[in-house]
């Protein structure tokens, strides 16, 4: 059997008045990739330090393949981490560093020798033992973080933003690189990041977390196709988010009115009746000539248009007052749309996903109208 | 005479004025320094008019130079064995103090933190007269070489606190972190991995310590009982208005050399320590940071 399933059960932390985790259920599997995701102060950092051993929990359970482990200390937990400074052991050079934790655990110098050699090897260090972490770039220094907590065949790694001090080229391939490790190894990774675009790319699953709770748990398509609240339709790439007004009678379909006009919305929380949000990808949005005409069209004015390379983004603010984005992939056709032109912006029902009204108000978005940042937009629409 | 000023005022060039000021007070404050030292080689008793070179002050005089006069070899041997326990008892202490202070988070931890710059803002002669009072009538301390020793931990412990205090906090808590992640127990990363880290500034701690006990002259006063117990600086002080000969100057000559000296030996060991320590630290800003 597969080692290195952790189980949260009503895991809290609280430091002084200030409730950092407040009581969350996760179960991640063994050898899982799963990231928390979200943005800072959202408690992932906590998470990631309880199950560490690096705090204490004020309530609940961390169980480690069906065993709690919340009054282990952390030398004595199967868990390694790899820090988001890496905390090489500047005195150590690079093969002292790697065998630190082999010497702690009295492993004879043969073997760990041979253990430091080759996990080096597997993260292209090989001939880099006799450096010290300050010769090395930032990249080689986070294989040898790495390589430091692998040696040590842990059940499960923790990586809390391990990526987050490297440039952007070096992450990408980071990236792959730390996928195909984690595959290879067998290991559960428990990733932190507040990168929407690392968690889609690597994870097996992530949850996304906001003000100490997890707000989804599921497969990045599902998170990005489906998701659940309002916080998570606007965390995860570029959303439309519009708030509406359902209404109809029960059953499949679900009117909803965004001022003036009425659409129908295919999917989501279809029972919501009342004030409620609804959200719709920009790569899902249609736009047409002004003439066109049919259901769920709602007329509007093309008010930027941003070139993006591979595709176009194009923001349209509606008759009711509400800023649209949609994505038109460049293929050749020549641009129909400048600024200024009248259009329809046909939003389908089957992408018109509507999202339960978000309890308190406090994991609300940014008010749709506020358009985001055209480079998010990018990185959305590549992927 | 335009050319003369042009060239001085170049904008271009190195900044020539605050270079000759620089010199200009370089000069100032060593001229003194080496005067004094050269008068300790004078072949004559006088500390003002020079009479040909000698080493008689400093050893070949039978009775008044350094080496065979028992006063001022004395109070030479007092002034290191002082500045010896001092660097012994302080630096240990204020390495602990300072550890507590940065990684205890509760209540008192900020007065306490505020209490530590005390001695360094109370004038010393206050400090010495305290010491006085409570030694005498409270722990009933005999005057000598115990309550000087004393006296001299009480102010040092400060500087050493502040000196570590700012390298654990430019550390972080990550290091110890990561070794007890990887298996070390938590004496075990304090000595595997938070020690060698500190030890540039434990040695900063050592050298300023040094310095301080070196050149005390209140506390240590204060506290001595007899001439037995008397440092170079209440020697120099008690017979610079009587008979002094070059033998003083040479005896004032022997604590320059020992603080050069421990500047170098300080300047190299840095040297050495910094190869594998993280960028931005040193030994010598840790000492910077202080005096």
């Amino acid at each position: 059997m597969k080692t290195g399933a952790v189980d949260l059960v009503q895991l809290r932390k609280d430091f002084g008045e200030v409730t950092a985790v407040d009581g969350i259920e996760i179960a991640i599997e063994a050898g899982e990739f799963f990231s928390l995701l979200g943005p800072s102060g959202c408690g992932k950092t906590t998470t990631l330090r309880l199950i560490a051993g690096f705090e204490r929990p004020t309530g609940g359970k961390i169980l480690l393949d069906g065993v709690d482990m919340a009054a282990t200390p952390p030398h004595r937990r199967k868990v390694n981490t790899v820090f988001q400074s890496y905390a090489l052991f500047p005195h150590l050079d690079v093969f002292d560093n790697v065998a630190f934790g082999l010497r702690r655990a009295h492993v004879k110098k043969k073997e760990t020798r041979e253990r430091v050699t080759r996990v080096l090897e597997a993260v292209q260090l090989g001939d880099y033992g006799k450096r010290k972490p300050a010769q090395l770039s930032g990249g080689q220094q986070q294989r040898v973080a790495l390589a430091r907590a692998l040696v040590l065949e842990p059940a499960v790694l923790l990586l809390d933003e391990p990526l987050g001090a490297l440039d952007a080229k070096l992450r990408k391939a980071l990236q792959i690189e730390l996928k195909s490790i984690q595959e290879r190894f067998g290991i559960t990774f428990v990733y932190v990041t507040h990168d929407q675009e690392e968690a889609l790319t690597m994870s097996d699953r992530i949850a996304v977390m906001s003000g100490g709770h997890v707000e989804q748990i599921a497969t990045p398509q599902t998170m990005y196709d489906e998701p659940e609240t309002v916080f998570v339709a606007d965390f995860l790439g570029v959303s439309n988010l519009m708030q509406v007004t359902a209404e109809g009678p029960e059953g499949v379909a679900c009117r909803v009115k965004v001022g003036a006009f009425e659409l129908a919305a295919g999917c989501g929380e279809l029972g919501v009746r009342g004030e409620t949000h609804v959200v719709i990808r920009p790569e899902r949005v249609v736009i047409e000539p002004y003439e066109a005409a049919g259901a769920n069209r709602v007329p509007g004015m093309v008010e930027r248009v941003v070139y993006n390379g591979a595709s176009e983004q194009l923001v349209i603010r509606l008759a009711t007052g509400t800023v649209v984005q949609a994505l038109s992939v460049r293929d050749g056709t020549p641009e129909k749309w400048t600024q200024g032109t009248a259009v329809q912006a046909y939003l389908p029902a089957e992408a018109l996903r509507v999202l339960p009204p978000s309890p308190t108000g406090s994991a609300a978005p940014a008010t749709p109208e506020e358009a985001p940042e055209a480079d998010e937009a990018i990185e959305v629409g590549a992927g | 005479m335009r050319r003369v000023r042009d060239w001085f005022a170049n904008p271009w060039g190195q900044p020539r004025f605050l270079g000759a000021f620089t010199w200009l007070y370089m000069i100032w404050s060593i001229v003194p320094v080496i005067i004094a030292i050269v008068f300790s080689f004078n072949n004559g008793r006088s500390r003002s008019v020079w009479q040909g070179f000698s080493t008689r002050w400093w050893w070949g005089d039978p009775y008044n130079s350094v080496l065979h006069d028992p006063v001022l070899r004395g109070a030479l041997e007092q002034s290191l064995r002082l500045a010896g326990f001092d660097m012994l008892i302080a630096v240990p202490i204020g390495v602990g103090l300072a550890l507590g202070l940065t990684r205890w988070r509760g209540y008192g931890n900020r007065p306490v933190n505020y209490l530590m710059l005390f001695p360094l803002v109370t004038p010393e002669i206050v400090m010495a007269v305290s010491l006085l009072l409570v030694f005498d009538h409270l722990y009933h301390v005999p005057f000598g070489t115990e309550a000087q020793i004393l006296g001299q931990v009480t102010f040092s412990i400060s500087y050493v606190v502040i000196i570590i205090r700012g390298r654990l906090l430019s550390i972080g808590p990550e290091y110890e972190e990561a070794a007890r992640d990887l298996g070390a127990s938590q004496l075990g990363a304090f000595r595997l991995v938070l020690l060698p880290l500190l030890a540039p500034a434990i040695f900063a701690s050592l050298i300023v310590v040094f310095a301080l006990s070196i050149d005390d002259f209140v506390v240590t006063q204060y506290m001595s009982a007899n001439q037995q117990t008397q440092t170079v600086p209440i020697l120099i002080y008690q017979t610079v208005r009587g008979t002094a000969t070059p033998a003083l100057n040479a005896v004032a000559s022997v604590m320059v050399f020992a603080t050069l000296s421990t500047v170098a030996l300080a300047y190299l060991v840095y040297r050495w320590a910094a190869r594998s320590q993280p960028a931005g630290h040193s030994a010598l800003g840790d000492i910077a940071g202080v005096t």
